[in-house]
């Protein structure tokens, strides 16, 4: 086949002011039905009504393909999650409609509020873990020589799998496991327990090895946020007589805005729908105790087939998230120049 | 003599910061030795040696991945999930792009309507997606088939992709296409010869990010499949690990580590990607 980048030098001599083509391409540059391009192969006829149906459908053909994928397998979902979460459910028998009694039942369980509460948990630590301590390592990093390489090593733990990350850690917090036995090494043996069996430690410890993979991320978003901020504004705040803490706290932290506010968001969206890292390393327990809701939201579809009340809890689940992503999206979509 | 003192003083604190900076990226990266570590030792061995203690036989590695793969079926994990990564993302790619190109580059009524019907896939959190997945798969018979995994991580790669390329299409320069296009190359041929190629860096780089996503997957490999031949490599790896794991540690970390290596990889290759990956994925620039 001919290149149609090399004809680009035909079309160019008719690149007069008089040239009809020339003309309708400048108002309407891209429509096929109207009987245009008698240059090349395409024929001057008009073309019959077929062929101009053809060429009126032909640009959704490209839609295709994607909007089947999305549209049939995950929008179908969403709309059936939905339908489902009024019905009481059980896979054999049909389902049958209940209005909102799932929902009133999720919000009197007692189950149900713990694991808000250990979600709310998530939330808390992963604001306080990644992002507070990615800002953190993010300006002492940006001074330092040999950034990059502290940078990858500390980014190294994001490019793992959750579930790689939940083995590794499960490992650290057992009995015998590599925190234990360094306490006793160092000789806090009281300090020593059970990592994974009491709660909220069993929360706070899968927070903080879910922190292990979450910072470096944080941590590159902020040292690239810092990178715009134009140096002679630091360099006049310096002159000025701003110590460190006045540069942070006065300068750097208001001109971090934009970028905090995206780490802020996602990490907040990612702790609503913490799942993996609780799954493999406790399934929720021991007795529901570390259960988050999407953890309360699978046990009740996949253990306990309550499929109207599990889809209750996701139904929920997906509200917040998606308040909070109307907040992400309005960020992004306005950056990226609509 | 005081402003000597001072300066002398700032570089001592330098260094500090930067003995503790690497002090912490030691620590940081030590679990990782472990895992590295462990997966060289006999069971026994393990519990008995000191944690950061070298192994006797290195080549215990092999020994701990073959059991685990026994078990667990970490093997047969491997190649399904190099498939779905591999083919679900590319797959991906090629449908977002073309969508994008259609949504941004060729007439179509309500192009920002039908890029937030493919865009909106990314807003959900996964539990929408599960229970009625899990039924739909079992009515039509795509329930533990290759082919349904295939068909559901390219799904679910397809609406960033089309953010990003949509975005990179809108900033191209509209001439090139509309002079290929009134030079009587059809629309195909413009897709095929002239968008792609221009798009190529985009498609490398959600490629990669992609990948790993869908490499890195434990939920709907838990949910979409059961056979060990049918299951992906971190759902395989899961059943090892944890407080309800069935792995000795061994066994466990070199499951972890055999598991990790392909994104380890592709990172260390790639790293520019990723990380260009990871503020397009925020930041949307």
């Amino acid at each position: 086949m001919e290149r149609p980048v090399k004809r680009l030098s035909n079309h160019s001599e008719c690149r007069r002011a008089s040239c009809p083509i020339q003309n309708y391409v400048s108002t309407d540059p891209l429509r096929h039905e109207v009987p245009v391009a008698p240059l090349g192969r395409a024929s001057v006829e008009t073309p019959t009504r077929a062929q101009a149906l053809l060429r009126t459908i032909e640009p959704y053909l490209y839609l295709l393909p994607a909007l089947l994928l999305v549209g049939g397998l995950l929008l179908y979902s969403v709309g059936h999650t939905l339908a489902i979460s009024f019905t009481d459910w059980d896979l054999i028998t049909p389902p049958r409609f209940v209005g909102l009694k799932n929902y009133v039942d999720a919000i009197r369980d007692p189950t149900f509020t713990r694991s808000f509460t250990n979600t709310l948990a998530w939330t808390a630590g992963s604001l306080l873990l990644p992002v507070g301590g990615g800002l953190l390592l993010a300006v002492v990093l940006e001074r330092i020589p040999g950034q990059r390489v502290l940078k990858t090593l500390i980014y190294l733990p994001a490019i793992l799998s959750t579930t790689v990350v939940a083995a590794i850690w499960s490992y650290v917090y057992t009995n015998n496991g590599v925190l234990n036995e360094t306490l006793r090494w160092v000789g806090l043996d009281a300090m020593a327990r059970p990592w994974l069996v009491f709660a909220p430690t069993n929360t706070l410890a899968m927070i903080v090895a879910s922190s292990w993979r979450a910072l470096g991320p944080s941590m590159v978003l902020f040292l690239v946020g810092l990178q715009t901020i134009p140096p002679e504004l630091i360099e006049a705040a310096k002159i000025d007589g701003a110590g460190e803490r006045i540069l942070f706290w006065r300068i750097k932290l208001p001109l971090l805005r934009p970028i905090t506010a995206i780490v802020v968001i996602m990490s907040v969206i990612g702790s609503f729908m913490t799942f993996d890292l609780v799954w493999v390393m406790t399934q929720g327990g021991p007795g529901r105790s570390s259960e988050t809701l999407a953890v309360t939201m699978y046990r009740q579809a996949f253990i306990m087939w309550r499929m109207g009340y599990a889809g209750a809890v996701a139904v929920i689940l997906s509200t917040i998230v998606i308040a909070f992503s109307i907040f992400y999206l309005r960020a992004t979509l306005k950056r990226s120049a609509l | 003599m005081i402003e000597r003192w001072s300066i002398r003083r700032r570089a001592l604190e330098r260094y500090l910061v930067l003995a503790l900076l690497c002090l912490f990226t030691i620590a940081w990266v030590t679990p990782l030795a472990i895992v590295a570590l462990s997966s060289m030792k006999t069971p026994i061995e393990q519990s008995q040696s000191g944690i950061l203690a070298l192994p006797e036989n290195a080549a215990m590695i092999l020994d701990n991945i073959a059991s685990a793969s026994e078990l667990a079926g970490i093997g047969n994990g491997l190649l399904s999930s190099l498939l779905y990564a591999f083919v679900g993302s590319a797959t991906a790619v090629i449908a977002a792009s073309s969508a994008a190109y259609s949504i941004a580059m060729l007439k179509i009524r309500f192009p920002f309507f039908w890029f937030l019907i493919i865009y909106s896939g990314t807003i959900f959190p996964f539990q929408m997606y599960l229970m009625p997945l899990f039924g739909l798969y079992q009515s039509v018979g795509l329930y533990d088939t290759r082919f349904g995994m295939l068909l559901f991580y390219s799904a679910i790669a397809v609406p960033f992709c089309i953010f990003v390329f949509r975005n990179y299409f809108i900033g191209l320069q509209g001439e090139v296409i509309e002079a290929a296009s009134l030079d009587g190359a059809s629309s195909f041929q413009t897709y095929l010869h002239i968008v792609l190629p221009m798009a190529k860096t985009a498609a490398l780089f959600l490629f990669v990010t992609q990948f790993s996503w869908i490499w890195n997957d434990f939920l709907f490999g838990q949910i979409l499949a059961k056979s060990d031949d049918v299951r992906p490599v971190m759902t395989s790896l899961a059943t090892l690990s944890g407080t309800y794991g069935k792995g000795t540690i061994p066994q466990q970390m070199a499951g972890a580590l055999t598991a990790s290596i392909p994104t380890l990889i592709l990172f260390f290759a790639l790293q520019k990607h990723f990380m260009q990956g990871l503020i397009l994925n925020t930041a949307g620039e």
